[in-house]
Parts: C-alpha cells; structure tokens; sequence
C-alpha cells in the first residue's frame, strides 16, 4: 500500500506540473532582429514572463518566432501569406496590404482600457490611432535632427546656427577650411543617402515647405514638391552642391557609408534619428577619433517657418495584433505592460549581467548596453533609474519634441492610386536631382511638374483634392 | 522502330543506365516541386488575392491596371535595352574566353587563369555593387581619380543614364565571363586533338584553325546556350539592377523585376506581383520557342 502511494505522489509530481505547464497561454511573437537564437533576446522574454505575472497575477508564455531570411517587410508578409500569423506582428511598413484584408485587430478598444499604454501615448500617437487603428507604437517621432562634429563646430567659432544662412556661412567655412587636418582642402558639409530625405528634415520648414500637401492661392491641395516652394528648395541644394557643401556622391551613399563620412572626419554634419541613433553615431566616432569628439545637436533651419513636421496619417511601424488569435486580451495586456514602468525597466535596460549591472545597489551600464535596445517600445519621457541615453541621444529627443510643432497634412495613398504614385514619385526623384546636380537649371522646373502631372501626379492630386479638408 | 517496341526499349534502356536514372530523380523532383507546381499559382494574377476565404476572379483586371500604368512603358523599354545589350555584348565573351584559354600552351597556367577569372561569379550582386560604387563614385572613385590625374574632368558613370547601363553591362561581365565559359572549354576539350594536329600538319595557323575547327565544333553548344539565355531576356537581372540603381537614373534602369518587386511585394499586391511576373515567363516561352524555331530554319540545330 505504501509503495502505491509512492507511486501515486511520484506520477502526480510529475502529471500535475506538465498539466499546469500546459494550460499557460501562449503568445506568439515576431518582430525584427527579435529572434530566439539571440540568447539575450531569450533570457530577455523570461524576465518579462516573469514581471509580468508579478505585475499583473496572470501567466504568460511568450515565443519568439524567426522570419524567414531577407528583408523583414516583405518576408513578414510572405510569411502571414503562407498561413502562419502569429499573435503579435511587429509591422515595418507594408502592413496596408494586410490590414486591407482584415486580418489586423482594431486596437482602439484595447487602448481606450489600456492601464499604462493610453498614458505614454504622445498627441501624434493618439492621432495616428484615430487614423489607422491596427498598429501602435511607443516611440519618439521618427525625424532627423542635425548634428555637428564637436571639433569642427569649436574651429567655427561655436555657434549654434539656427537660420538658414548661419547654416550655409558654417557650412561653407567647412569646405573651405582644414579642419580634419589632413593637409588639404577636401572635406564635405555634409551628406545623405541616396535623396534628400534626411536634409529635407534640416531645411523644408525654412523654405515654407511645412506640410506634404499645401494649399494654394485658390484653396486648393497641391503636392509640396511641385510647389515655388520647393523650386527656392532645390535652387539652393543646387548651389550647396556646386560649392560642394552638399556631398557629390550622396545619390550612391548608403547609411552605413554615411556614417563612416562622419566618423572619418570627412563630413562635418549629419541629419540623423534623434536618440538611440545619435549615441551610437557619437560613440562610434569617438571611438574612430581622439576620444573627446561628440555631436552638437542643432535645431531645424530657420526661414520662412522653423520646426519639423509629424506625419499623422498613420504610424510607418509598431505592433499589431492578429485578428485571429485566440489571446487578443492577453496579447495586449503583454504590449500594454510593456508600457509600464516596470516593463520599461526591463526593456530599456536590457539583460543583467549583460547590458547593465548591479553595483552597491546602484545600476551601471556595461559596455554591451551599446548594443542594446527597447523591443517592444520606447517611452517618451521615461525616468528610470540611469540615464539611458547619452548626452547626444538626450539632446536630440529633445530638440526633436520641441520643434515637432506641425501636423502633416497627408493621407495614405490608396492601392488603386499606387502606379501612378509609384510613376509620379519616381519623375519627381529624377528630376530633383538633376536639378540639384546642376544639369537642369532651375528655369525647368515647369517641365518638371508639367512631366510630374503627366505621369499621374494629376490622378493623386484630384483624389487628395477630395479626401483633404 | 514501332510503337510497341517503344516500351520494351524504354525499359531496357532504364535497365542499362539504371544509376544515371537514379541520379536523374533530383532534379525531376527539383524541378517539380520548384517549378511545375508553383505554376498553379499563376492562377493568382487572374484574381483578387485574400488571405481569408477565397480568392475573387477578376479575369484581365491586374493585366490591364498592369499594362495602363504611366511608368509600364519605360519598365518594359527598360528591361529589354538592357538584356539586349547583356545579351549581345556579353554573350560573345566567355566564348572568346574559352578559344584564348584553349590556345594557352602552358596548362598550369591555363588553370590558374581559369580559377582566378570564376571567383567573381561567387560574390553576391551587394558586394559586386560596393565595389563598382566605389570604384565610380565621382568623388573618391579611383577610376575618376585616375581621370583626374591625367587632366580630365570626373564623370558620373553612376548618375548618368547613358553611362549607368554600360557599367551594369560591364559589371555582368566581370562577374560572369569566366563562369559562362566553362561549358564552351568543355566543349572544346571534346574536339579530338588529332583533328588539331592534321592541321597543323596541312599549315593551318591558329584563326584558321579557331574558325574552321574549333568554332564550328562548338557550334551546337553555342546555339543551345544561346537560345537558352534568350529564354531570360526578360530577366535584366534584378539583383545587379536593386543594388546598383541610384535616384537620378530611374527612368533608365528601372525595370520590370524592380518595379514587381516595388509595387508587387512591397505594397503587398501578390496578384499584380503575379500578373507581371506571368506577363514576364509568357514572353520567355515565346522566345525560346522562337529562336529554336528560327535557328532550325536557318542551321539544322536546336535546344530539341
């Protein structure tokens, strides 16, 4: 009898845990670079699990799934199309094509009764939600703000330039100087990659370039970059690029041969991602010069109006959860927790023992915190218990959130429109560089957007026309 | 032979060569699963797709949104320029290749040459691309460097759009000469030497004995080569065009495979990804078929 008993307990010991174990709700996640063959990623999502039934009494089984290799968007979508759809999708744009088909939950209830999510939202974060319910993401606004090498800006003189002719007298003083010491002069005022998106940050609000679309003298919606206003723009990168202020080769520069421009002492300004982003540019280029090197961070040139505008058509990223998962309450309760303070801490600080470490109860950041960053989000205005950006990174956010003034006024483009817009984008790429690269002179500019109307940017105009208030 | 053998012969050649058969079964199952069966799909650019439920026929709608698109016309100007001029520039080369390889004496040497002129084949299209934009770039190009130096003006072979399809013709062909000549060096080595020697004999110089053995030799493996690179005409090679296209050259070097791969999967449009991808494999077919037809008519030889 004694040994049945045994035998009991011993089956039960080991029936009960597994049934427990098995009744666990599971969570199933992909996300960029967020895959489980990333130990840190690993101890990472038991951390959480582990907070979060602290936090919230419930339990959690979160899984980590790996996309299939290539570019995240389009293998993301390929692999929703072959059937498997995961509880959170974390969308890096290309997200239309399926929330058209309804396979993306409305997040407006959830977060309508989110506990800590609603609160960390920004206006523009409420904004894009009223727009397009399907993805939400915590996250500074994603600009570019200007940044100087700090040995280039104290060879200047120091100043903070702010207008746009402080921006061109400084520009200018770094092409025709040697500050980066080599003997020659040969250094660039600074790059971009591949078109002038980033530069466009710096300078579109000076030339009155505030919004994508702008009415006109009769109240009608006209593309900004067919307007006089972008014509002023172009003339003068046309002239940067002639004096050779503006990068020769930036229509072939990539990010990364961007970077290496500034950490080489070859450019001295960029227009990079406010925070996370500006630390890393400032740590690497320390690490490639003396030591001391760090940005200047600047605000938007000033013109005509000065600020950075905040696209609120839609949020370009973030995390969505499936229609059809069987845990949608859960799935959010998890995203809305990591908009907690305690899933802040957790995601903001990255692995113990990693990223940072415990020393007479105070928290340092090791040197692998460099390589660490939020999984799920990014909460603006976040205090935790260590600075987690560095003195660039702070800076940035904040002229970014100071000067992110203006709402966009855009839509997003529908499927059937996507041809033309593909056509008339392209014709307005072409031609902006030709322009800026000297070999159309400016009076074209009326063949420019005569060839930007022919090639459907006449179809997009009138639909705006209708759709804008 | 009549009919009824035919099943009879069937078998006793499979009995005979039964391991090559064996080694046949691969790339049938290869080919099915990779090719054959997807085709099924194709059906795609006839409807509307959805992830839920079923699909909707739309019959010709994707085609027609498809060849109605303002940009459709330079895509498609586009892809056959520059495949014609891959085709026609490049095709010759690794046959050339071959004949110089063939009338080097010393065999090592021979070998060296071939080794060293295959390994480009083996870097993907973003590390040839980094080296050509660098080589290029009109700033810090060693190219222009080089112009420079010697008095001239730097030119910008990567924003040019005359100047850009030269540099994609020019990079295919550092990537793939030495790879495509392979097949024309194997058939070379099938030329019996003693064909080579009798000429000798009879005074034949070397071109005289390039174009009255040797190139006449491999003339069949040229034509089935050829007629089988004509098959991806329409392929203008999407990986050297995605990662060497710049802005200013857009209208220059777009392509059908680019623009695809912009409207198609970026914007999540797998039916007009579809339709333009079948459009694309329905003016191979027609190709091949063409120029088999044509080069039977004209020489007596084929793919078939």
């Amino acid at each position: 009898m004694k040994k049945v008993f045994v035998l009991v307990i011993a089956i039960l010991a080991i029936l009960v845990p597994a049934f427990s174990q098995a009744k666990v709700p599971e969570i199933r996640v992909i996300s960029k670079d967020f895959y489980p063959t990333d130990p840190d990623n690993l101890t990472h999502i038991a951390n959480i699990q582990k907070a979060f039934r602290a936090k919230t009494g419930l339990d959690i089984k979160i899984t980590l799934l790996n996309a299939p290799e290539g570019s995240y968007p389009e293998k993301l979508n390929l692999m929703l199309l072959s059937g498997d759809i995961p509880d959170i999708i974390y969308f890096q744009g290309n997200d239309e094509a399926i929330s058209n088909q309804g396979m993306l939950a409305d997040l407006r209830p959830y977060v309508e009764k989110s506990e800590w999510f609603r609160k960390a939202m920004l206006p523009f974060n409420v904004k894009r939600l009223q727009n397009y319910p399907f993805i939400v993401w915590l996250a500074p606004p994603r600009l570019n703000t200007p940044a100087i090498r700090s040995d280039w800006f104290a060879k200047w003189g120091g100043k903070i330039p702010n207008t746009v002719d402080d921006y061109y007298a400084m520009l200018k003083k770094f092409v025709t100087s040697d500050y980066d010491g080599n003997g020659k002069i040969d250094s660039i005022g600074l790059t971009d990659t591949g078109n002038t998106a980033r530069i466009d940050f710096l300078f579109n609000h000076a030339f009155g370039l505030t919004t994508t679309w702008l009415k006109d003298a009769s109240g009608k919606f006209v593309y900004s970059k067919v307007s006089e206003f972008e014509k002023n723009k172009l003339a003068f990168y046309q002239k940067l690029y002639k004096e050779g202020i503006l990068d020769k080769d930036y229509i072939t520069t990539k990010w990364d041969g961007m970077e290496d421009k500034l950490y080489t002492a070859r450019i001295g300004m960029v227009v990079g991602t406010p925070g996370l982003v500006t630390d890393i540019y400032e740590t690497k280029m320390a690490k490639a010069g003396k030591g001391n090197e760090y940005l200047v961070i600047c605000p938007p040139a000033k013109g005509i109006a000065q600020g950075f505008t905040v696209d609120v058509s839609k949020e370009s990223r973030g995390y969505a959860i499936s229609a059809f998962s069987k845990n949608k309450d859960l799935a959010w309760k998890l995203l809305d927790f990591m908009a907690s303070n305690e899933g802040q801490l957790l995601d903001r600080l990255g692995v113990e023992g990693v990223h940072y470490v415990k020393k007479d109860g105070k928290i340092v950041l090791t040197e692998k915190f460099g390589s660490w960053y939020p999984r799920f989000s990014e909460v603006v205005g976040w205090k935790g218990p260590v600075d987690v950006l560095g003195k660039g990174g702070r800076e940035s956010l904040a002229m970014a959130v100071k000067y992110a003034t203006v709402e966009d006024i855009n839509f997003v483009v529908p499927k059937d429109l996507a041809p033309a817009w593909d056509a008339c984008s392209n014709v307005y790429k072409e031609w902006s560089f030709k322009f800026i690269s000297g070999e159309y002179g400016m009076d074209k500019f009326a063949d420019f957007t005569k060839a930007w109307y022919a090639a459907g940017g006449d179809k997009v105009t009138e639909y705006a026309n209708k759709i804008l208030k | 032979m009549s009919d009824a053998s035919r099943p009879n012969a069937f078998l006793r050649s499979l009995s005979r060569y039964f391991p090559l058969y064996l080694m046949l079964i691969p790339a049938l199952v290869y080919l099915t699963v990779f090719c054959y069966v997807p085709m099924w799909g194709a059906r795609l650019a006839f409807m509307d797709f959805s992830f839920i439920g079923k699909h909707t026929w739309v019959g010709l709608k994707h085609f027609r949104t498809l060849f109605s698109s303002p940009a459709f016309g330079a895509v498609i100007a586009n892809t056959l320029i520059i495949s014609a001029m891959k085709i026609f520039i490049n095709f010759p080369m690794p046959i050339i290749l071959a004949l110089m390889l063939a009338e080097i004496r010393s065999r090592k040497f021979a070998r060296v040459v071939q080794s060293v002129i295959y390994l480009p084949h083996f870097l993907s299209w973003v590390v040839i691309s980094g080296i050509f934009l660098n080589l290029l770039s009109l700033d810090q190009g060693a190219v222009n460097r080089i112009i420079v130096f010697f008095g001239g003006k730097a030119f910008p072979f990567l924003t040019q759009g005359t100047s850009i399809r030269w540099v994609f013709v020019f990079s295919e062909m550092w990537r793939s000469i030495g790879w495509d000549s392979l097949l024309f060096i194997a058939a070379i080595n099938r030329i019996n030497p003693d064909v080579f020697e009798a000429a000798v004999m009879d005074g034949a110089g070397t071109f005289r004995r390039i174009f009255s053995i040797t190139i006449p030799a491999i003339m069949p493996t040229i034509i089935t080569v050829f007629i089988l690179n004509l098959g991806f005409f329409m392929n203008a090679g999407f990986d050297q065009v995605f990662n060497m296209m710049n802005d200013a050259v857009l209208s220059r070097v777009d392509i059908l495979d680019t623009y695809v791969y912009r409207l198609g999967l970026q914007n999540g449009e797998f039916s007009y990804a579809t339709a333009a991808g079948l459009f694309k494999g329905v003016i191979g077919l027609f190709l091949i078929f063409g120029t088999h037809f044509g080069s039977k008519r004209l020489t007596g030889k084929g793919v078939w």
